[in-house]
């Protein structure tokens, strides 16, 4: 067996494993902080897999499943670009501008099957349940996730074996000009990521505490997770003094 | 559990166990319907007296259905306690189940979704992303055990939970603002984390050279005697701004892509 076609197997198996995170408690472990390492680890250069995975993280802050909108799959973007970027002997931001398009095309391929495919297998479950077959139920539910998650991952696998090549002829023909623009933009995109993050929870009574987050790491170099335990005591003190939980529109007469 | 519930340990580990699944058929007809489904089997069957009953149930858990996966257990619990008392008490009322189901679901989804997604998450990838930066294998690992081994013990605590308030748990939550409570305080804490982040993890800064002679120096200096991470928050800004307009993250992030270019291209950036 050829060093690619090994190489592509293997890439297939991390992406089975990243996807089967929603079948393992939603832990998580699809996302790029832990696909690039693996990659990297697959390559020989665990190092820069993880250094990958932190910016790819960052820039898909933002990115995460809440009701009906799905993220961008960030299974098959990070260990694709991970993977020609380590192999081609690039850096971080070319490892960027390939798993950003990939995640959005493959999320395409995936809202498809999420819309009719498997739909179509929850109706088949409907009918087994009108039964009182549970057992048709259930099956219904493994075979949405093992061919949907099965299908993706060897996607992920094809496209390595498939891009490889070229892609390592392509990327030294670059001018230096865009390299060092990519470099710009990836250190810009994770603003992209913070706003989705915070037009979530954002209101005008709250918006200080974003400030405060901000000023304290800016003036005072106070890490993530010192601003962090700053906001648990400063959420604690509020509330023992009853000051959250109260919309100022409407009376609250049931407290206390 | 009651002592006295058909509701046993394996019931209850079987249903924590499939409960890790609720996001794995996930579509956009029914959401998480089949997942759900599935879920309630084990105790469906601990509990349903008949095929008749066991397919009534069925159908209702196939209804749609979306929450956040790492609490659901709560209402697996509240409503498995609601199914077995269903099969026990002649007079109980069967669309009560499928009314609490859908009035549990938004709300949960809302905090947990804050909570976990919003929250949690952010804070683990905070601290994570710092030591990735750098390139120590602490960072993904960090990144695990920080999520998961709060999750976890959540998921068990709430199905626990929900087996022991059954339908009690509507009337205690509705006569507290407990709910606001926690979202509030959860929003003070993530807002707080990406502030921080704003300030140290985006990278943008303007190296072009200003002044003459001797006190030539680039830019970036003088803005960082003034407030250092300015460029950074108006990057922030300019981003909120444009989602806060409805433009679609694709677009931005071809924007980011086509201008840095231009930039370098320019010497400007």
């Amino acid at each position: 067996m050829d060093s690619t076609l090994f190489q592509s197997v293997m890439l297939g198996i991390i992406a089975f494993f990243g996807y089967m995170h929603s079948f393992m408690g939603s832990t998580m472990h699809n996302r790029p902080i832990i696909m690039a390492p693996l990659v990297g680890l697959l390559f020989g250069d665990l190092e820069k897999g993880i250094m990958i995975g932190a910016t790819l993280e960052l820039i898909w802050m933002g990115a995460f499943p809440i009701g009906a909108s799905n993220p961008p799959d960030m299974v098959s973007g990070a260990i694709i670009g991970s993977a020609f970027a380590i192999n081609s002997g690039q850096d971080i931001p070319t490892a960027v501008a390939f798993a950003v398009p990939i995640a959005s095309l493959v999320l395409v391929f995936d809202n498809f099957m999420m819309t009719f495919y498997i739909p179509f297998l929850s109706s088949k479950a409907d009918k087994s349940a009108e039964q009182g077959d549970f057992k048709g139920v259930e099956r219904m539910h493994l075979l949405a996730l093992l061919s949907t998650k099965g299908l993706y991952s060897i996607l992920v696998g094809l496209g390595f074996y498939l891009g490889a090549d070229s892609v390592t002829k392509i990327l030294s023909s670059i001018p230096q000009f865009v390299t060092d623009g990519l470099n710009v933009a990836t250190g810009l995109l994770p603003a992209i990521g913070f706003a989705m993050l915070a037009k979530m929870i954002m209101t005008k009574r709250l918006m200080p505490f974003f400030l405060l987050g901000f000023l304290i790491t800016s003036y005072m170099r106070v890490s993530v997770l010192g601003s962090a335990l700053f906001a648990v005591v400063i959420a604690l003190l509020l509330n023992f003094s009853g000051l959250t939980g109260t919309k100022e529109d409407v009376a609250n007469d049931n407290e206390f | 559990m009651t002592t006295n519930s058909k509701i046993g340990k394996k019931e209850f580990w079987q249903s924590y166990t499939r409960s890790c699944t609720l996001d794995a058929s996930w579509n956009y007809e029914r959401m998480q319907n089949l997942a759900f489904g599935y879920m309630m089997v084990p105790i469906l069957k601990a509990v349903c007296k008949s095929k008749e009953e066991m397919a009534k149930a069925l159908k209702r858990h196939l209804e749609f259905f979306s929450t956040t996966p790492h609490i659901v257990t709560l209402l697996v619990g509240i409503l498995g306690a609601m199914e077995e008392a269903n099969q026990e008490e002649e007079n109980f009322d069967e669309s009560s189940i499928n009314a609490v189901k859908a009035s549990l679901m938004g709300p949960m989804a809302g905090i947990g979704d804050s909570l976990i997604w919003g929250t949690l998450r952010v804070i683990a990838a905070g601290i994570a992303i710092s030591f990735s930066m750098n390139g120590s294998i602490l960072g993904p690992i960090l990144f695990f055990l920080v999520l998961n081994g709060v999750c976890f013990p959540l998921r068990y605590f709430c199905l626990k939970q929900g087996l022991r308030w059954g339908t009690d748990f509507l009337y205690t939550i509705g006569k507290t603002n407990i709910m606001q409570r926690v979202t509030d305080s959860t929003a003070i804490v993530g807002l707080m984390v990406i502030g921080s982040m704003v300030s140290s993890m985006i990278y943008f800064e303007l190296p072009m050279l200003v002044g003459s002679g001797d006190f030539k120096q680039p830019l970036q200096e003088y803005i960082n005697e003034i407030m250092p991470g300015m460029l950074p928050l108006a990057a922030f800004a300019v981003m909120y701004y444009f989602l806060d307009k409805n433009v679609k993250t694709t677009t931005l992030l071809a924007w980011v892509f086509v201008l840095s270019l231009i930039g370098k291209y320019l010497g400007v950036l």
